[in-house]
């Protein structure tokens, strides 16, 4: 599903990441984690092509990442649901419409938007907040809808960027709960975070980064 | 599929940024009242100018008794030139009767002549697209040499005067015309540039979940167009309010008002022309950013 081989990414003279070598499977649930500045964020901003690696190949579901199009990127990240570190929610937008422009983008229908949405908000518990703005929400509650929009639209995989990172403990513990709900339609789900309570006893795989280089993998 | 998206879009941004598209709508519609006003002018004076043609004639004052064949000769030439319409021959006689007949009342300032001192003449009418200051000096030029022909005679400075004006006021509007469209262009592609960098972070957002170019740049290229033909419309409503409004007003107190014409097809066009410039500033604008 998602392959790395030999893959480098330097950012002016500092080496963000370092001959990375791994491969996930359909289905998986990933953690990767590190310390802060190990390259979790730079690994997971190559997969969603939001960067490109300076060496190596990434291949993510049959595509050659270094072989695509500037075009066929929009394409490719519709395979793709992420949780930004940042939310990236649209203020000026209320829930329904923030969940549901991930679907606009696709051009699906007003009808199977509205149905889509709605089912996604029910997901993650959120559905009778529909018509408030992100501002009025908790952080816990902001978290979630973005992943009601990361899955709303049935990607292939999954990406959280340090979901947890401003969550309490019971929070964060209910937000990993989801995305086991999630991995268990299908969905792969790779989780960067530096929390290692996180994947204690998750049973998961666990790909361990410092500095840069991938230093090790373990079960959590 | 993704097309009423970018409307609503286009249309909420509108609501959204109601102030700034307002000014923008007004910019547009100022502009386009100017080109608006040239136009109108320039319609009208052609419209006068076109009727001269009509009016304009062409004196050739013959040699004392050329009669015959000599008559005969000039009347042949003058026939044979392209820009002759008709060749009128006017005697001495006529030419008193057709005298005294636009004098009426005034007959008696001719009571002290003697014996008529008018001359045989020639009347040419010129074709309607022969009358031009070149055409009709190189005629008389070539009247002038023909045998028998004494004087010529046809309001050179006149002729050539109206056409100066002419030209000189087409080339003035046609200027006006190209700097203010180049204006609107230019509000229509800063509005734009400005929205858009407005909402560069909710663009990130869209890209990172896989927004194509094309769906970014729809609303923009919309939301152009939206106050491109707003502008046009209002400067519709401004140059129809300015006609009944003033013109017709003025018109029943001042005549000379009545034969100003109003060029409703045409100024139709301006919710197009605004449609057009729109689409136009806006496409530059985005034409110019990086995303």
């Amino acid at each position: 599903m998602i392959h790395f081989h030999n893959v480098s990414k330097h950012y002016d003279n500092q080496t963000a990441l370092r001959n990375i070598n791994f491969s996930i499977e359909k289905g998986e649930m990933v953690f990767i984690t590190g310390p802060s500045g190990s390259g979790k964020t730079t690994l997971l901003k190559l997969i969603y092509l939001a960067e490109k690696p300076d060496e190596g190949n990434i291949s993510i579901a049959g595509w050659e990442t270094n072989q695509l199009r500037e075009s066929s990127i929009p394409f490719l990240r519709r395979n793709i649901g992420v949780v930004f570190q940042d939310y990236r929610l649209l203020s000026n937008r209320n829930i329904f419409e923030n969940v549901a422009i991930a679907l606009m983008i696709r051009g699906v229908n007003d009808k199977e938007v509205k149905t889509r949405v709605l089912d996604s908000l029910k997901t993650v518990n959120l559905r009778h907040r529909v018509n408030s703005y992100p501002k009025a929400l908790s952080g816990g509650e902001q978290q979630r809808i973005v992943i009601a929009r990361a899955i709303v639209a049935e990607p292939t995989v999954v990406l959280a960027d340090e979901p947890t990172g401003n969550l309490d403990p019971d929070t964060a513990a209910g937000i990993i709960r989801l995305f086991k709900e999630i991995n268990l339609k299908g969905i792969t789900i790779i989780v960067a975070t530096h929390n290692r309570e996180l994947f204690r006893n998750t049973c998961k795989r666990v790909i361990r980064l410092d500095n840069g280089n991938l230093v090790g993998e373990e079960v959590g | 599929m993704a097309a009423p998206y970018a409307f609503r879009f286009a249309f909420q941004s509108v609501l959204r940024e109601k102030w700034i598209n307002l000014l923008s709508t007004l910019t547009i519609a100022t502009g386009l009242l100017i080109i608006t006003f040239a136009v109108f002018s320039v319609y009208n004076i052609d419209a006068a100018t076109k009727k001269l043609p009509e009016k304009f004639f062409m004196m050739l004052y013959l040699e004392d008794n050329l009669h015959g064949q000599g008559l005969e000769n000039v009347i042949n030439t003058l026939r044979k030139d392209n820009a002759v319409e008709t060749v009128r021959y006017i005697s001495r006689e006529d030419a008193l009767k057709e005298l005294k007949g636009t004098l009426k009342d005034a007959n008696y300032v001719l009571e002290g002549l003697g014996e008529n001192p008018l001359p045989d003449s020639i009347e040419l009418k010129l074709k309607k697209e022969a009358v031009s200051p070149e055409t009709a000096k190189r005629l008389a030029t070539d009247a002038k040499k023909i045998k028998g022909v004494n004087e010529v005679e046809y309001g050179e400075k006149f002729l050539s005067s109206i056409h100066s004006i002419k030209v000189g006021l087409k080339i003035i509007v046609l200027t006006l015309i190209i700097i203010t469209s180049a204006g609107i262009i230019f509000v229509c592609y800063s509005t734009v540039k400005i929205l858009f960098y407005r909402r560069t972070d909710e663009i990130e957002t869209y890209k990172l979940l896989g927004a194509t170019r094309g769906f970014v740049r729809a609303p923009f290229i919309i939301e152009g167009a939206l106050i491109g033909t707003a502008g046009g419309l209002l400067s519709l409503i401004g140059i129809i309010s300015f006609y009944y409004m003033v013109l017709l007003k003025l018109s029943l107190t001042i005549p000379l008002f009545k034969a100003i014409l109003f060029p409703t097809n045409i100024f139709l066009l301006l919710p197009v022309t605004g449609l057009f410039l729109g689409i136009t500033g806006a496409t530059i604008a985005l034409g110019r950013l990086r995303f």
